[in-house]
């Protein structure tokens, strides 16, 4: 029942996961080091992309991975591990996310004597510095671009990154936020819904 | 099926969470209907734009929460390298087995005393100094590779050791760009990282070019493949280049470095990339790539397909 239970989930786990997961479930630090390094980076990512803040990404990492940690002997095999570690990722950073809603406030815009600048940008348009005019337009297409995400409830903020950045299937992803299917899909129509609103008439 | 089921089921045929039948229904109305099909290029687009808004991760952040991480189970001590058990950790083991009671743990521990004695002698006496300057700034780290006891009581090992120094230098330097040449293909990614941010600039001299196109080609990190294609730029109109960029571009498994290369791409136009932009076209499954080709080859007016 357990195993069909994982199977269902279409993201189970590969033997040599297995055997690190059971290895660190015995006290194996070498064996838990390898498990957090083969999921970390999309962890960290989508924590990033979420967050849009590299303190509160590392804050996100270092809480789920420590709960992995102390409970990962209470992992019984009955989800892949790929889900059981999301929804501790998942959980904490939707509690980022309201706590900031309750603030109203964006962790990657600061204001400055110049405006308010986002601090991102300087990680992402590196690339875009030598062509003032692709800068400036992708400028705008930010700027919508957050105001179409800042419309958006955690939850719904949630599912379109886990759709469309980290490319999980919706089933997983219901699975992982403790709702079935059709609540993720429907929340995925409403965030498409408010996207289109703001972008609709730029793109 | 009707327009208005048809649009509220768009975003989920978008992402290919409709079912079999689903599909069939909304295929067949978007043939028909001009404004449903529209509809979905519009979804297209906006999924494109959010494709650009993909955060890197910052240079070593990965690194740093993993040191963290470590630390923090480890009781919050700093993280220690591991590596192999030294001749200091032999030595102490042998000790403790001493007391213990082996009498023959005596043997192996003045071996191994003897032998610390001989190395340490070495080490010392100027013999095999560094062809760099700067002084040894940290620890000499050994990873024992194999260990042999002769009938005579004496131990052999065979060992690597490593000291870790602290170099300065400019960029500039030919030293400094060997050994920044020798980071590019560090086991560490972010070693690599930093190593082929700092080769930018350097693109026109042919070792670092090598490097660069092995990182953009083979290198398992995004970023560092991301990090070589932006130091690669001043030279993506060189024929080598993008021979390579062709490659990647077809063979990469991540948009957003397909997505850059792309933009590499438009440095030179000829009918080579035009060949290779319509190939991409045929077997491209991420919208913001396909989006970006289509555009680049919309502004060379060229076909999207090949006929």
């Amino acid at each position: 029942m357990a195993q069909d239970a994982a199977r269902a989930t279409g993201a189970r786990v590969s033997p040599q996961v297995d055997t690190l997961i059971r290895a660190a479930q015995r006290g194996d630090q070498d064996a838990f080091e390898q498990l957090v390094r083969t999921y970390d980076q999309s962890v960290l990512r989508l924590a990033m992309n979420l967050l849009r803040s590299p303190e509160d990404a590392r804050d996100v990492y270092q809480e789920a991975f420590l709960r992995v940690y102390r409970n990962l002997h209470s992992f019984r095999f009955d989800c892949s591990f790929h889900t059981w570690l999301y929804r501790i990722v998942t959980n904490i950073c939707l509690d980022q996310l309201r706590k900031r809603k309750v603030r109203k406030e964006e962790a990657s815009v600061v204001e400055t004597s110049d405006g308010p600048i986002d601090r991102m940008e300087t990680y992402e348009e590196e690339a875009a510095a030598a062509d003032p005019e692709r800068s400036m337009w992708n400028r705008e297409l930010k700027q919508r671009i957050e105001s179409a995400l800042v419309g958006l409830t955690p939850r719904e903020r949630m599912v379109f990154e886990l759709r469309h950045y980290q490319g999980l299937r919706l089933r997983n992803i219901g699975e992982m936020l403790g709702t079935t299917e059709e609540a993720a899909k429907n929340c995925l129509f409403r965030a498409t819904q408010k996207m289109r609103g703001v972008l609709g008439d730029f793109v | 099926m009707n327009c208005d089921s048809v649009l509220r089921l768009i975003p989920l045929y978008f992402y290919g969470e409709v079912t079999p039948e689903e599909e069939d229904q909304v295929d067949q109305h978007l043939h028909e209907c001009a404004a449903c099909a529209a509809e979905l290029e519009q979804q297209r687009a906006i999924a494109g734009a959010f494709d650009q808004r993909r955060v890197s991760l910052p240079p070593l952040l990965l690194e740093e929460c993993r040191d963290d991480l470590m630390a923090a189970i480890a009781g919050g001590a700093p993280r220690q390298v591991k590596l192999g058990k030294g001749p200091w950790t032999l030595f102490l083991e042998a000790l403790s087995s001493t007391f213990s009671g082996s009498g023959r743990a005596w043997q192996v521990t003045a071996a191994l005393l003897l032998f610390m004695l001989g190395y340490a002698a070495a080490r010392y006496s100027g013999q095999g100094a560094p062809q760099i300057a700067a002084a040894p700034s940290g620890d000499m780290h050994y990873n024992v590779r194999a260990v042999n006891a002769g009938a005579d009581g004496n131990v052999r090992l065979t060992l690597d050791e490593t000291r870790r120094r602290e170099i300065t230098g400019r960029v500039e330097d030919s030293n400094i760009q060997q050994l920044l040449l020798a980071g590019s293909r560090d086991e560490d990614a972010a070693v690599r990282l930093g190593s082929v941010g700092l080769l930018k600039g350097r693109v026109e001299q042919p070792q670092v070019l090598d490097s660069l196109l092995n990182a953009v080609s083979t290198d398992i990190n995004d970023g560092v493949r991301l990090r070589a294609l932006d130091a690669l730029k001043p030279m993506a109109g060189d024929a080598r280049v993008a021979k390579t960029l062709s490659q990647v571009l077809l063979s990469d498994v991540n948009p957003a470095v397909r997505m850059q290369v792309i933009d590499l791409m438009v440095a030179r136009r000829d009918d080579s990339m035009v060949g290779v932009l319509q190939n991409l076209m045929q077997r491209e499954d991420n919208n913001g790539v396909r989006l970006k080709a289509s555009k680049v080859l919309k502004d060379w007016n060229a076909s999207i397909g090949t006929f």
